[in-house]
């Protein structure tokens, strides 16, 4: 049985690399070097834009913006979809169905997290909330796939 | 669902890794199937029964509660 929609195997150091040094930048970046002034203000193309801080509203134009965060979500969200869907160097059926229970796993408890902070968090720390779910769901399941992945590798030890 | 997959590997003189290449999955695999915690597809299943020479039948059966 082939696989069509995995990413080549080689593929796993690379986007782990990435996505670990992004991932880390992008947590940084948004809770303390923010303050430190660090921007990069390019023009860019806006479908919808409503600046908080009294801007007139953008439709369909361009604007200024600080660009290090999309960056930064760009390469986290990138490596971490090459990260979570590459193949293993053995891929076989049992791989395809842990790969299935993992991320089932993940999605249920994703969403048990986002419906949590929704009911317990109020305000302006939502926001950090949201941002979150952008790729936590995609980070529970590389961190759970790892680990049943690794306990997987590890039957190897009691043979006959 | 269980097996006789080691035994017929006995049989055959094979270990788990042979096995393994000959049908083309993981040693782990071999060893899940084993021990009974992996159900495989029917692809696999047949590739078992051609490769022992024994039909389907004989190396997997139901068990109470399937």
């Amino acid at each position: 049985m082939k696989t069509s929609y995995l990413f080549p195997h080689r593929f796993i150091l690379p986007a782990g690399i990435i996505f670990i040094i992004s991932l880390l930048s992008l947590v940084l970046y948004t809770t303390s070097l923010n303050d430190l002034g660090l921007s990069l203000n390019t023009p860019v193309f806006a479908i919808m834009s409503d600046d908080v801080i009294g801007a007139d509203p953008v439709y369909f134009g361009t604007m200024e913006n600080n660009i290090i965060d999309e960056l930064l979500i760009l390469a986290v969200i990138l490596s971490g979809i090459v990260l979570a869907f590459a193949k293993e160097k053995h891929e076989d059926e049992m791989v395809a169905n842990i790969r299935l229970q993992s991320l089932a796993w993940a999605t249920i408890a994703n969403y048990g997290i986002i419906t949590f902070c929704y009911l317990f968090i109020y305000g302006l720390p939502f926001l950090t909330v949201l941002m979150v779910a952008m790729f936590s769901q995609l980070l529970i399941f590389i961190v759970l796939f790892r680990y049943k992945m690794v306990r997987f590798y590890n039957t190897l030890q009691h043979e006959e | 669902m269980k097996n006789n997959i080691k035994v017929q590997r006995a049989i055959q003189n094979l270990t788990q890794q042979d096995l393994a290449e000959k049908i083309g999955v993981s040693r782990q695999t071999i060893n899940a199937l084993e021990a009974g915690k992996y159900v495989p597809s029917t692809v696999l299943a047949l590739k078992l029964s051609r490769l022992f020479e024994k039909p389907v039948n004989e190396i997997f059966q139901l068990e109470q509660g399937d």
